[in-house]
């Protein structure tokens, strides 16, 4: 797996479990463990996020990443097989 | 307010185009139980939710489905891509691309567009709750349907992922009916419009 993709993959499954552990909050809002869970992933995912960013360019247009010239337009986006592959 | 993210919520690569195939699983984009419907159904249902915490899960389920509908239109654009006339007019995918060539259009499998009549927002919680747990037991069996009929394990993959999903939400959604009906006392139930009767 190309080093984009482990790290792409990396934000995906963090993100998810953040997601996750939100909807769970959603419905118990009072749950210490659930919301224990959501700050760990959170960290992890923020911190995948920007190691992606930093070498592969921005996944939001207000990311730190366009500071410098607009790389907002250049990586593949999410749906064509470039921006998947794992080669 | 929203805020896209530049990646699939769970990745999409399909090496072999099959546009018969796309012409099944479209159906989860525009379909009466797709992800667009979802999506649309739940955020519009989000404003007159009781209280706060229904909101949350209508809001943020809502948000979520947008992210399926990009999965499922990326499963649809990946299966059509480099196709020659004869490859689609031999897979039956002729009748779709006259009208979009390869672009996205949410149309049912039947050919039938996109229409909001496919879902409510009735300002009742408990009536909107109830259709928002038949809607994710309808996306999930679609899903069933479409692993009855798909073989291909890279769309198949994606697919099971998005069914899985579907079962978190009804979860979440029964959580959402107990705290309305939590809310009011026996009497009232089904006799009561938790957001609109005082």
């Amino acid at each position: 797996m190309s080093e984009r993709s482990k790290l792409l993959k990396a934000v995906q499954q963090y993100s998810f479990a953040v997601l996750e552990a939100s909807l769970f909050l959603d419905t118990h809002p009072d749950c210490s463990e659930a919301l224990a869970y959501y700050n760990k992933y959170k960290k992890l995912c923020d911190e995948a996020k920007k190691s992606f960013e930093d070498k592969y360019g921005p996944l939001t247009a207000a990311s730190d990443a366009n500071n410098k010239s607009w790389q907002w337009v250049k990586a593949p986006w999410p749906w064509e097989l470039s921006a998947n592959e794992e080669a | 307010m929203w805020q896209y993210e530049k990646k699939l919520q769970y990745p999409v690569k399909i090496k072999n185009p099959n546009p018969a195939t796309a012409k099944i699983i479209i159906t989860q984009f525009g379909g009466p139980d797709g992800e667009l419907g979802a999506a649309m159904r739940y955020l519009s249902q989000r404003y007159t939710a009781p209280c706060p915490e229904v909101k949350a899960v209508l809001n943020d389920i809502g948000t979520e489905e947008l992210g399926h509908m990009e999965m499922i239109c990326a499963i649809v654009y990946q299966l059509t891509k480099n196709l020659t006339p004869k490859e689609i007019k031999a897979s039956g995918f002729d009748t779709y691309f006259v009208d979009h060539t390869t672009g996205l259009y949410p149309i049912a499998a039947s050919g039938t567009p996109f229409s909001a009549e496919i879902f409510q927002s009735t300002g009742d919680p408990l009536a909107d709750l109830t259709e928002d747990l038949a809607a994710e037991q309808k996306a999930r069996l679609t899903y069933d349907n479409i692993l009855r009929l798909v073989d291909d394990p890279d769309v198949r993959d994606v697919i099971k992922f998005l069914r899985e999903r579907e079962i978190v939400h009804f979860q979440r959604f029964g959580e959402a009916m107990r705290m309305v009906t939590d809310q009011l006392d026996a009497k009232n139930f089904y006799a009561f419009n938790p957001s609109f009767d005082r």
